[in-house]
Parts: structure tokens; C-alpha cells; sequence
């Protein structure tokens, strides 16, 4: 290699870069059913780059799944933009994940004929959640997952 | 050629701390969308290429200590705004995506290429296309 200035790509390491790297994620998309795959892409990266183990990939999938997919469904009402947000916030013990809106709010849609599945799907597999409805419009689900070892007692 | 607007309106964009996750997700939203936009398969790889030079570089060169990416799919069409990046970042980060041997990759593959100052930011506007028939 020469005295150029320029480095080779593969060199480089971001994380020598800043001491305490944070690994916070924030995606934005449009609240359409072909982003929850973009969204179950972005998931899965995270996952593979954290070194997370397959039961709790598969768990943060299932429940993200979920709840972008009551977004798009329940959200906004038909012919009406709107945008989904996921935060992922993993930390050394748990992995936090909100699922945001600006829509009509957590409550009965004329578009469904009475709860379904989804949110107790999540309550069952996250370790936590926490469901609001914001002031100005919206809901937000914020998830918790504790961070497992493979083979660790349940 | 100008692109209908999309049924929805809403922004897509990512914002990830400058860290080791840059590169896999930046790669993975970048493909998706480069698909979506039916670039054939040579574009779609240019495109995950200039997304890694992209999370590589410009760690260095943002202002809050995240890389912020949105993005403006079209038909046949990619366009990233990357920023907010601090005063010379854009020229910057493009001169950092030199290979040595190879040149510079992003302008090489980039249909646009432009550093848009706005304020005491700016941002590095940059647009894949596929304009050949299939």
C-alpha cells in the first residue's frame, strides 16, 4: 500500500472511533405492508451485528412484526399517508423497541370487528410493554427484551 | 424523467449512531429500497456498495454523532440525502471513499453527486439510477 492519503475500506474501525459507541437505531418508513419487510430486514441486521441468539431474534421479529403490522393496518385511516417509526435502543442486559405512530390512536377501528391477537401476542413474548396513546394523535409501543444467554435458564 | 408521488408521503429514513451497526443496516435499507425501485441487479450491487462507503465515511464527518439517511425512491431511481454532516463533511466524506488503485468509488457509480450546504450544515445529495432498457 502506498503513502496515499486515502485508506483501504475495510480498515477502517469505527468503533476505535468513539469510545462508548451507542448502537441506537431510528427507522422511519411509510406505513405500507411492504415496509414491515424493510423493517424484518433492519431487525435482522441489528441482530446478527449484537450477536443476539436465535430464540430472541425470533421473539423481536414475531412482536416488531406485530406491531408495525397493526400500524399499517389500524393506523391511519384508508387513503390517508402516514409514517411508522422503530426505535431500537439495546443496552447490555435488554434489548428496548418502540413502535410509533401519529395516527387515530390506540382503540376500536371500523376496520376490525374487535381486538385481535397481536398485543397480547406481544405481552406474551416481550418481557415487557408499554402501550400509550399520545396527546396529539398516535400510539407507541415500547417493548422489552432481556438479553439471554444461549442455554441460560429461563 | 420525473417520478410520480408515491401513494403515501410519508419520509423514509434512518438514523443510526455512528457505531459498528451503520454498515449493516444502512446496507440492508439500502438494498431493500434499490429492489423496490426494480434497479436491475448490477445498479442494485452499486448501490449496497456506495451505502457501505457511505456508513464507512461518514462517521466521521457528522454533526450529532449519527448517520442520518433519507431516502427518495423512484422508478428505476435511488436517492440518498446524507446529513446532517458539519461544514466540508460532504466534500470530505466523498474524498474518504477513495480506494487507492481504484479512484473514487461514490463518484464513479453516482448518476448525482452534490454537496447541499444548508446553514451551518450540510448534506450529500446522491442518486442511482438505471436509465437502460431491460
Amino acid at each position: 500500500m502506498g503513502s496515499s492519503a486515502t485508506q483501504p475500506l475495510r480498515s477502517v474501525d469505527m468503533t476505535a472511533r468513539h469510545e462508548t459507541p451507542r448502537t441506537d437505531v431510528k427507522l422511519t418508513l411509510p406505513a405500507v405492508p411492504e415496509n414491515v419487510a424493510v423493517v424484518r430486514h433492519v431487525l435482522g441486521a441489528f441482530a446478527e451485528s449484537m450477536r443476539l441468539p436465535d430464540e430472541l431474534i425470533e421473539d423481536l421479529r414475531l412482536a416488531v412484526t406485530e406491531a408495525c403490522t397493526n400500524v399499517v393496518r389500524h393506523a391511519y385511516p384508508a387513503g390517508e399517508p402516514g409514517a411508522v417509526e422503530i426505535s431500537i435502543e439495546p443496552r447490555e442486559d435488554r434489548v428496548r423497541i418502540v413502535v410509533a405512530d401519529t395516527g387515530r390512536g390506540i382503540g376500536t377501528s371500523a376496520d376490525t370487528s374487535g381486538p385481535g391477537l397481536g398485543l397480547p401476542l406481544i405481552a406474551a413474548i416481550a418481557d415487557s410493554i408499554d402501550l400509550q396513546s399520545a396527546p396529539g394523535g398516535g400510539s407507541r409501543v415500547a417493548m422489552v427484551f432481556g438479553r439471554r444467554d444461549p442455554g441460560q435458564a429461563a | 424523467m420525473t417520478s410520480e408521488p408515491a401513494d403515501n408521503d410519508a419520509p423514509t429514513t434512518v438514523s443510526i449512531a455512528a457505531g459498528p451497526l451503520v454498515g449493516p443496516i444502512l446496507r440492508r435499507v439500502v438494498g431493500m429500497l434499490a429492489a423496490r425501485a426494480d434497479l436491475p441487479l448490477d445498479r442494485l450491487d452499486d448501490a449496497v456498495l456506495v451505502a457501505d462507503l457511505i456508513a464507512a465515511r461518514a462517521p466521521a464527518h457528522v454533526l450529532h454523532g449519527t448517520v442520518d439517511v433519507a431516502f427518495e425512491p423512484g422508478p428505476r431511481t435511488l436517492s440518498l440525502r446524507v446529513g446532517p454532516l458539519r461544514p466540508g463533511g460532504g466534500d470530505a466524506l466523498v474524498v474518504d471513499a477513495a480506494v487507492p488503485g481504484v479512484g473514487n468509488v461514490i463518484e464513479q457509480l453516482a448518476d448525482e453527486l452534490r454537496v447541499s450546504p444548508e446553514g451551518e450544515r450540510e448534506y450529500l445529495l446522491v442518486r442511482l439510477e438505471y436509465a437502460g432498457t431491460s
